[in-house]
């Protein structure tokens, strides 16, 4: 095996160009050493941890700017990410443990393309974007398009995601991330649901609404019809029951060791009914009618 | 392909090369003969590999040796003054809070991190603080009686 520990995202790219799909990246490496040692080496390991100005997390006015070097456990730390975007500090609170979050970066996570990426439907729920540097220049892409199976992602092995841009949600928005495993810590998520409300100025109906689903299809996703459905109405408990059965219709989970399709379609859910219900609680003050 | 590695353990300065493939676990335990870090499941789940890199307690069998360079290690190797015990180590002795000891290494290196920055833990901080270590002979209780008592000790509250 290859190692290689660029200086510059530059160098990190001719190393990539170089050795095409058989080199791999390395930043936290809490997956692609388990890799290493249980399924195979890649040709060649780029570690880019060197790489400076990749790391940290800034405001720019409309929102954070995150690097794809930043930690779970910087995330999960930090004041304006708590204070700002408290859906992305739910999933990093709730990732894996503390010895995980202190190494494992939010880049990894999103590089890794896990469905299960406890960051990413937090992510897909707050419209954020992935700014990629290739070798002929940077491109920002949308998370919903970013992802496009489990592993795979649009930049493929020629990009390096270099920084997360996260939008603060419009005024008065409310978002939770739930997440559904047997084990509060180290467990791999069953089902995550991830859900934004936006209220309208009189705080009667939804005026803006994002769910997103992890684990449960080969890609974390958005459920269009789900928000579609919600989007100008007022909260009721017929439509969160209507709601959560047409969410667990837009999720194609298998069936693994964790859970079977069906008991993750049921979460699903119960995970929506219960995301719905927080957030339109804590976004219009009211309990649903 | 090997790399070399320019490091601290334990307040020493160590250099020694090793396989780019190589995790910090592999280099202090085949390397290195510092056996006190416990090789278990190897994939970052059991804590048991627990060392503290630059202050920050973390899963040594999923950290490349390689990131070892110009950072400061602590491993359970390194707490005990001469003869005497780390007040964690005693701790865990004076409460009973080991059963077949795999697991402790790991615990106490999870512990003197969190009580290197928290004098007084509360249930949630000892509950975060060993959330990412598992004790198959199920000795939570004493564990935590343990980090108690340190805690104490460590303040002068006992």
């Amino acid at each position: 095996m290859e190692y290689f520990e660029p200086k510059s995202v530059g160098e990190a790219l001719s190393f990539l160009a170089k050795h095409g799909a058989d080199a791999k990246l390395i930043a936290g490496g809490t997956d692609v050493m388990v890799d290493i040692k249980f399924k195979e080496e890649p040709g060649g390991l780029v570690n880019i941890k060197k790489i400076p100005g990749l790391s940290g997390i800034q405001e720019n006015g409309k929102g954070l700017r995150i690097g794809a070097l930043t930690t779970i456990r910087e995330i999960e730390n930090s004041a304006l990410v708590h204070e700002k975007v408290p859906v992305l500090w739910e999933a990093a609170h709730q990732f894996a443990s503390l010895q995980v979050r202190n190494t494992a970066t939010i880049g990894g996570n999103i590089g890794r393309a896990s469905p299960s990426g406890e960051t990413l439907a937090p992510l897909l729920v707050l419209d954020a974007k992935a700014k990629v540097a290739y070798s002929d220049g940077e491109k920002v892409e949308p998370f919903s398009a970013f992802f496009q199976g489990p592993g795979k992602t649009s930049m493929g092995a020629k990009g390096l995601l270099t920084e997360i841009e996260v939008p603060y949600p419009a005024p008065g928005s409310k978002g939770v991330y739930l997440k559904h495993a047997v084990r509060g810590a180290m467990d791999i998520a069953m089902v995550g649901v991830a859900v934004m409300i936006t209220p309208d100025a009189g705080k009667n109906s939804i005026q803006d609404v994002r769910i997103g689903l992890g684990a449960v299809a080969p890609t974390p996703v958005r459920a269009p019809k789900t928000e579609a459905l919600l989007k100008g109405k007022p909260l009721t408990a017929a439509l969160v029951k209507e709601a959560g059965a047409l969410a667990a219709t837009e999720a194609s989970p298998i069936t693994d060791q964790r859970s079977s399709a069906e008991n993750r379609r049921w979460i699903v859910e119960a995970l929506t009914r219960r995301g719905l219900e927080q957030t339109w609680k804590a976004a219009t003050g009211k309990e649903v009618a | 392909m090997s790399v070399t590695i320019n490091t601290k353990i334990n307040g020493q300065s160590v250099t020694a090369v090793a396989e780019a493939s190589t995790s910090l676990l592999e280099f202090l335990r085949d390397t290195l003969e510092m056996k006190g870090s416990k090789l278990c499941c190897n994939t970052g789940e059991c804590g048991a590999c627990t060392v503290i890199y630059n202050g920050k307690p973390i899963n040594s069998c999923v950290t490349m040796a390689a990131d070892a360079n110009g950072a400061e290690i602590v491993t359970v190797e390194g707490l005990a003054d001469g003869n005497n015990l780390h007040p964690v180590q005693q701790a865990f002795i004076d409460t009973g809070a080991v059963q077949c000891g795999y697991c402790t290494p790991g615990f106490i290196m999870s512990v003197k991190a969190l009580l290197d920055h928290t004098k007084k833990p509360t249930p949630a901080d000892i509950e975060d603080a060993i959330s990412g270590n598992i004790c198959r002979c199920t000795g939570y209780n004493k564990i935590v009686d343990a980090i108690h008592l340190a805690a104490d000790r460590m303040a002068g509250r006992a």
